[in-house]
């Protein structure tokens, strides 16, 4: 089966600089990738371009074998749904309402759900853990809360493709937890792929498959998370020392700056200097 | 859902308050002056020198309706009112059952005439902003009327009026006239208004040449070399002239080298009366001139 | 607001709007001088009949001036709900993009340049108002966009500030060099008003403002999602730059003609949308129908206040909105000061 999406020679930049420069890779169906790297590498901008917000300066992007310019936005919001930081709209929608925005690509003419639309967005709810949340306004809930309204509604757009962009972050362990069970079980159960861009290592060494990692100077490698996560890779990427140990299949990471309290008994200066 | 039989009874609860408010101006109404019997020409005029020169065309029974500030002659006082000067309400004059209507020509009562003239009223607009529009004004609303003799003669008497005005004030000297219309900023009548004209009828000059402005702000400088003879203010209010006389002198006394203000020839004068353009005309450009003219 | 919005639900509530709506008009045709008697011939009671008159005042003079109020209500609040959910910001009104002062500038120059004339479908200053309100707004559009790449909701609302301040320097100019029966005619046309302006010229206003309408109500899904912000709303399927455009370019339209019509009339843009939403909630579907009903009634009151509060005189309909706006602006400038999210 062809890689559902597939990146050729992809580069990209805001200013005189690129950012992405000629960057290839191809994700299978049925992935969960995560993308991990330095701040201002580039992987939001990445993610930006994969849903198709910015235009390439070169290369091309396919999204389910059909390049991505030869999408409309409403065709294109049938492969592909996106996950951002949770925010308070301007407007006091209640969390029912902001889900089934997401039926927005397959709505009619006149803009009203159908039973079906409707179905599809109770359905979404339950799985979630958010119908209890139904009526209420999303400024009302917390910042866990609401991003999993957000994770619901891309859930409710059902596409093949789920992109996000760092979902956990400022969540607590218990959510941070939660959401990537959930995005693990959507990839199951569903066959979605799953693109997250990640800060937090350890959770996609757990729940990914493979991952992108880019590297400050226009470098990236992209495989599997055990072949790819290693404490020379992450210093080379990241320049922080790691303690890493196995975990059963993977191997956890613990970054250790200079005054971090157990550095001196791993890595020893050599007597002398 | 109760929002919204909350919002309902707002809406009840206004249109409530407005039904009794309406419904006690009702009463009042209707124990206002009756409409003149009988079926002769019914005539609504909605400005105060309209008014006049309907009643110098002694037509002054036919009148049903006036605008608010019809004050001359004193029988138009006790008149019905249809609204103000700048908003003469429609209405007011179709519940008058008007078989003539005669406005003036500026946008907002051309607005109501025009409203007037969809409905099929007979409705005269004239326009009458400088002199010489006073003679064909006349006549157009005293044809209007029926009254082409009566206008004639109106015409006539204000012409020769005038002329007499004219030979009596006629000199080569002509004293140089500052009329103003407003002192903070000071604003003066130029040279393309009515006021103007009726400045050089009554033999005087402006003492401010030709301006973009009609009315112009004139600064410190100007005022301090326009060496005006003569000062005139129009007063804002018709009941205190006195203290509007009083504030114009202490106002020039900053100016002590114009010839005016040395020889204290400084008049605040009801101009609304006086400049009225309809056929007391001829008195109050006298009544100008005699200030002009006199020796303080 | 907690249900869900089904057609059937939406328009039972419209056609509620709609009865609240015929039921006001009634009543405000008869409200004013001679009401009781009036009524009673209506009602048949007691021995009154109708003059010819009468009807002349109630089915050509007030009628025409209610329905007027309608659609320019309506109009005014449509366009409000639509530029609050284009800018993302709760405090947009209609004319908050330098309309006010094209508008203005549209009239000033059609008196000082003596231009006067009737065409059947609007007076000479009736034509210039509308020509230099959309001529404004193509103008603020085009700047807003040539300043940024892509339409920025800053640019726009900085092109919309400086458009203003230049067109008010002129019209200050233009004032100055007026003559004064000019000078009241535009201080009195700007604080609106609702005289009777014709069969002809109603029926095109009415027929071009319900069509705004109708096309505002057909975007009024994409709406709510364009609230959501432009990155959101494309991931959600909506082109951004085309619905937009749409939105802002039939606000600008019908505010136009409204403005055409009747001078400046403010708040209704602003608080009809606002009552509305706090009643019904944010979603378009529900509110730009019913803030036009809603918008309708409003000014209809408030026209009715206008002509019946002082027995005899008038006051400018801006009066009456601005007094009941004023003080609602105040709570609205409370309660969401601390949370507008200026759009990016």
């Amino acid at each position: 089966m062809k890689p559902i999406i597939e990146i050729d020679n992809l580069s990209f930049g805001y200013e005189e600089q690129l950012i992405i420069k000629q960057l290839s890779l191809s994700v299978a169906h049925g992935q969960f990738l995560a993308i991990a790297g330095p701040n201002g590498v580039g992987k939001t901008t990445l993610l930006n371009l994969i849903c198709g917000l910015f235009k390439p300066a070169s290369g091309n992007i396919t999204i389910d074998s059909i390049p991505i310019g030869a999408y409309s936005a409403r065709t294109l919001a049938q492969k592909v749904a996106v996950v951002r930081q949770e925010f308070v709209p301007v407007f006091d929608f209640t969390v029912t309402e902001v889900v089934s925005m997401a039926r927005t690509p397959y709505l009619s003419a006149l803009g009203f759900e159908s039973e079906q639309d409707r179905k599809i967005v109770a359905e979404a709810m339950e799985k979630t853990d958010t119908a209890r949340f139904a009526k209420r306004l999303l400024r009302n809930l917390s910042g866990g809360e609401r991003q999993r309204v957000f994770i619901t509604r891309a859930l409710a757009q059902q596409t093949p493709v789920l992109l996000l962009d760092e979902p956990t972050t400022f969540l607590d362990l218990k959510h941070q937890v939660g959401i990537y069970d959930l995005l693990k079980t959507t990839q199951l159960e569903k066959g979605k792929t799953v693109v997250a861009v990640t800060h937090d290592i350890n959770l996609a060494a757990q729940y990914c498959d493979e991952v992108l990692l880019l590297g400050n100077d226009n470098s990236f490698i992209i495989g599997k998370t055990k072949d790819v996560f290693s404490s020379q890779q992450i210093e080379k990427v990241f320049g922080v020392k790691t303690l890493s140990s196995e975990l059963g299949e993977e191997k956890f990471f613990i970054p250790l700056g200079k005054f971090a309290k157990d550095t001196q008994r791993i890595f020893p200066k050599p007597p002398g200097s | 859902m109760r929002k919204q039989w909350l919002f309902s009874i707002i809406v009840f609860a206004c249109l409530a308050i407005f039904v009794t408010i309406s419904y006690n101006q009702d009463k009042a109404s209707e124990a206002g002056p009756n409409n003149p019997p009988g079926r002769s020409v019914r005539i609504v005029s909605l400005a105060p020198n309209l008014t006049e020169i309907l009643f110098a065309l002694d037509l002054g029974d036919k009148i049903v309706a006036v605008c608010d500030d019809s004050d001359y002659p004193p029988k138009a006082k006790k008149l019905k009112k249809i609204g103000s000067f700048f908003k003469p309400s429609t209405e007011a004059v179709i519940s008058c059952e008007p078989d003539l209507v005669i406005t003036l020509w500026f946008p907002e009562q051309k607005a109501v005439a025009e409203s007037l003239q969809r409905l099929d009223y007979n409705v005269v607009t004239v326009e009458l902003q400088e002199m010489r529009q006073l003679a064909p004004a006349i006549e157009k609303i005293s044809r209007a009327a029926g009254a082409e003799e009566a206008g004639e003669r109106l015409n006539k008497q204000i012409n020769i009026q005038l002329e007499q005005i004219n030979r009596e004030y006629r000199t080569t000297q002509k004293p140089k006239v500052l009329w103003v219309l407003q002192s903070e900023p000071i604003r003066v009548a130029g040279t393309k208004t009515f006021i103007n004209e009726i400045i050089e009828m009554a033999g005087g000059q402006n003492s401010v040449g030709p301006t973009l402005q009609q009315y112009p702000q004139l600064g410190t400088e100007t005022l301090l070399t326009c060496n005006a003879e003569v000062i005139i203010h129009s007063a804002m209010s018709k009941s205190n002239l006195a203290k509007e006389q009083k504030a114009a002198e202490h106002f020039w006394v900053k100016f002590p080298d114009l010839p005016a203000v040395k020889n204290n020839r400084i008049y605040v004068i009801d101009a609304d009366t006086i400049l009225r353009l309809g056929p007391r005309l001829p008195q109050g450009i006298k009544k100008v001139a005699e200030l002009l003219h006199s020796q303080q | 607001m907690s249900e869900n919005l089904t057609v059937k639900n939406l328009l039972l509530k419209i056609s509620i709007c709609l009865v609240i709506l015929l039921i006001v008009m009634v009543i405000c045709i008869f409200i004013g001088p001679e009401m009781s008697r009036r009524v009673k011939a209506v009602l048949g009671i007691g021995s009154h009949s109708l003059t010819k008159t009468d009807i002349q005042i109630l089915f050509q003079v007030r009628l025409s001036r209610i329905i007027l109020a309608a659609i320019v209500g309506a109009a005014l609040a449509c366009s409000g709900v639509t530029l609050q959910a284009i800018l993302r910001n709760p405090l947009a009104d209609p004319y908050i993009l330098g309309i006010s002062s094209g508008a203005a500038l549209g009239v000033i120059i059609a008196l000082t340049c003596g231009v006067s004339f009737n065409l059947w479908f609007g007076s000479s200053i009736s034509i210039f108002a509308f020509v230099g309100t959309i001529g404004t707004v193509w103008l603020v559009w085009s700047i807003g966009r040539f300043a940024t790449a892509g339409s920025s909701i800053t640019a726009l609302l900085l092109a919309g500030v400086v458009v203003n301040a230049f067109f008010s320097a002129v019209i200050m100019f233009l004032t100055s060099i007026a003559k004064s029966y000019e000078l009241r005619f535009i201080a009195f046309w700007l604080m609106g008003n609702l005289a009777d302006k014709g069969k002809p010229v109603l029926i095109i206003s009415s027929v071009c403002i319900v069509t705004g309408i109708i096309v505002i109500f057909s975007i009024a899904q994409k709406l709510n999602v364009l609230t959501l912000g432009r990155a959101e709303a494309k991931a959600l399927g909506i082109s951004t730059a085309n619905i937009r455009l749409i939105g802002f370019a039939v606000s600008a339209f019908i505010t136009a003609v409204a403005v055409s019509l009747t001078g400046l009339i403010g708040f209704v843009g602003l608080i009809v949308p606002h009552g509305v939403r706090l009643i019904f909630g944010p979603d378009h579907r529900q509110l730009v129908p019913m803030s036009a009903l809603i918008g309708a009634i409003f000014l209809i009151i408030a026209d009715t206040t206008a002509r019946s509060v002082f027995s005899g005189s008038e006051q400018p309909v801006g009066v009456i909105t601005a007094i009941t706006g004023g003080p609602f602006f105040l709570i609205l400038l409370a309660k969401y000061s601390r949370k507008i999210s200026w759009a990016k």
